[in-house]
């Protein structure tokens, strides 16, 4: 049987289940006393409670940092807020025990924090529960949950991983965490990431389905529990779980920038994130900056387009997370295979072909200019914010786009609000036409970024979805490689930086041409970073160059192919990627 | 009564941490301290009142202080969100 999640910290954990339940916190049996009496009861109770919050603070801070500590530190601050305290005790007034104070003002509070549109502060929904149940815990004279005498080898579950929890977790005698609650960004995602622990978090139904001391099998790496495994799962996750140990080990040194190749050359490698919250993440993989920031995540499963000040708070969040490290923000690219919904874009005969990405934008002025002011907006607060076009085929795009540009400092000007006057404009190069005039881009863009996925359709006129031609799609055909080179030369004439953000900036036998071709940036999925620098640090430049001139003599991709792997084999470099991290 | 207007710079907002810092900085006056923003009437001195107002960068609040302690207290609330709120 098996019940699937969100893969919230990778690895393999394999253990007996210990499942923590939620307290039983029934106090509708506890007398009420006098109004006096409760007040006390509650008022010995909130200093016990501020007292114990701020130790566990002290405590997390030095063994996980500041974050965790930070949202205890909240919660002691909250217990002693003076409106919350008179609201309890005018509910003890009213009749009140004071459980039953303390649960309805909580509840109030937990629902209006729930009911806010920004990210972070229905996260403080999730800390007022944590308050209420830990405040009820002690009115009721129940004993905190004590996870510190686990053990070895449990599969920790439960129904959500609370700061309070976390404290006495002895990190050594857990195999991995599944919660029923939480995702990617949780306080329980970002705990075990922190620890190394493989985790499976939002596992609905996790806490009915298991019982203590049944075998477990997290893979935090897919996002699946698998309960009472067969000898044979058992067997093959063994196997999984000692060869991501190893790549984990051999990649460790790798999870820090810079990446140099071996002759010294820097090459800046960037993460990919299609929302503000995988972020972190990225970092934590050792992520030089972002490459590509999707923003059609923002647009999506809703009614109407979001509002300047939703977008405005996502990209503050991407900012604020990679601090002075560049962000690389891709402007709306709704159409082709990318549906939006809440745009209602007509059907078209050939949607690749269509109305799509910088087409339907600068179509569309009013909805283009919102997703610009915002951009604008949040390059204020550390200037790490560039702008990428993408789906470009001439400089008149760019030049229509930075009208509109200055349409919007103009009007955030008039509105007193900060924005970043002087912000990079870069293209992707995506299509043969910003292939072929990449010479005339150069002159109007700050930057390229080479987009591997359209630009090898779109150059090989191949539908990557239909079964019939899809084995002609290779970004290694001559024809690709000639596009990527001709961009990195154009870019290179014109003394603009030159990256490459789609799929194959991470195939390793990809990698030697880019550094042959002179690309500074390399963006790729987060969990590709160490794997990609490790392989990075295997080349000298001269080398890959000569490389390169052969392949570039090869034509066909399969003669392409098998010369890189060739050479790949003999050199052993990106050995280390088999093994995911 | 004492009142001041400041504009917040957090990049954030008043999230958590630096309304934290602010209800930290005001609450040992001896006077009451309203926040006024957005149309809104906050008791300055409660965490969950000032969380809950949600109030962004580059909003304009008004700090009011009335009572003993008043013209002190105005001084440090103003000191501290210019400061950026340990941000």
């Amino acid at each position: 049987m098996m019940i699937r999640g969100v893969g919230a910290s990778a690895g393999i954990g394999i253990g007996r289940a210990v499942c923590v339940r939620p307290q039983a916190l029934a106090f509708s049996q506890v007398p009420a006393g006098t109004p006096r009496q409760e007040k006390d009861r509650l008022a010995a109770a909130a200093v016990r409670f501020a007292a114990d919050t701020s130790a566990m603070a002290a405590g997390l801070r030095t063994r996980l940092g500041n974050q965790e500590a930070e949202i205890l530190e909240g919660q002691a601050a909250m217990i002693e807020d003076p409106v919350l305290r008179r609201q309890i005790d005018d509910a003890i007034d009213g009749g009140s025990s004071a459980e039953g104070a303390l649960d309805a003002v909580c509840g109030q509070y937990a629902a209006l924090f729930d009911a806010m549109d920004d990210a972070m502060m229905r996260q403080r929904a999730a800390d007022v529960r944590d308050l209420r149940a830990r405040m009820l815990a002690l009115l009721l004279g129940l004993p905190r949950q004590d996870l510190s005498a686990l053990p070895p080898g449990t599969v920790l579950v439960a129904y959500d991983l609370t700061p309070s929890m976390t404290v006495d977790l002895r990190a050594d005698c857990v195999a991995a965490i599944v919660t029923e609650a939480g995702g990617f960004t949780s306080h329980g995602a970002i705990l075990a990431r922190a620890l190394g622990l493989p985790a499976v978090l939002g596992a609905a139904g996790a806490l009915e389905q298991l019982a203590d001391g049944q075998t477990v099998i997290v893979d935090g790496s897919r996002g699946q529990v698998i309960c009472a495994p067969t000898p044979a799962q058992l067997a093959r996750y063994q196997g999984l779980q000692a060869q991501f140990l190893r790549g984990r080990q051999a990649l460790k040194a790798y999870r820090r920038g810079p990446t140099r190749t071996a002759d010294g050359t820097a090459v800046q490698l960037l993460a990919n994130i299609a929302s503000p919250g995988e972020a972190a993440a990225a970092l934590d993989c050792g992520a030089e900056g972002i490459g590509l920031f999707r923003t059609e995540f923002l647009f999506m499963g809703r009614q109407t387009p979001p509002t300047e000040e939703e977008q405005y708070r996502a990209y503050a969040q991407a900012a604020e997370a990679m601090a002075a490290r560049p962000v690389i923000i891709r402007t709306l690219d709704a159409g082709g295979d990318k549906t939006v919904p809440c745009l209602a874009m007509p059907a078209e005969e050939n949607p690749f072909l269509g109305c799509r990405a910088i087409r339907y934008c600068l179509a569309h002025p009013a909805l283009f200019k919102t997703q610009l002011r915002a951009i604008l907006r949040a390059g204020a607060l550390h200037g790490n914010i560039r702008l990428m076009l993408p789906l470009v085929t001439g400089p008149a795009q760019v030049r229509r786009t930075r009208a509109l540009l200055a349409e919007c400092r103009a009007e955030l000007a008039a509105a007193g609000l900060p924005f970043d006057p002087d912000m990079t404009v870069g293209v992707m190069i995506e299509t043969p036409a910003a292939a072929m005039d990449a010479d005339l881009l150069a002159r109007e863009a700050d930057f390229f970024s080479i987009g591997t996925n359209d630009l090898t359709q779109y150059i090989l006129a191949v539908d990557r979805g239909n079964a019939a031609v899809a084995e002609l799609y290779n970004p290694f055909h001559p024809a690709v490689l000639r596009a990527i080179r001709r961009t990195a030369r154009s870019a290179r004439e014109a003394g603009i930086p030159v990256g490459m953000c789609g799929e194959a900036a991470a195939d390793p036998r990809m990698l030697p041409l880019l550094l042959a071709f002179g690309l500074d940036e390399l963006s790729v999925s987060a969990p590709s970073v160490p794997a990609v620098r490790a392989a990075a640090a295997h080349w000298h430049v001269a080398d890959a160059r000569a490389l390169a001139d052969r392949v570039m003599e090869a034509d066909t991709a399969d003669a392409v192919q098998g010369l890189l792997d060739d050479v790949l084999a003999r050199k052993g470099a990106g050995g280390e990627q088999a093994a995911p991290v | 009564m004492v009142s001041a207007k400041v504009k917040v710079i957090n990049p954030l907002g008043l999230h958590m941490r630096p309304a934290q810092l602010f209800v930290r900085t005001i609450t040992p006056f001896d006077c009451d301290v309203t926040v006024l923003a957005a149309g809104q009437s906050i008791n300055a001195k409660s965490i969950m009142n000032l969380m809950a107002a949600c109030i962004k960068q580059g909003t304009e609040i008004e700090i009011r202080c009335e009572g003993p302690q008043e013209q002190a207290a105005l001084e440090a609330a103003v000191a501290a969100v210019r400061g950026g709120l340990g941000e």
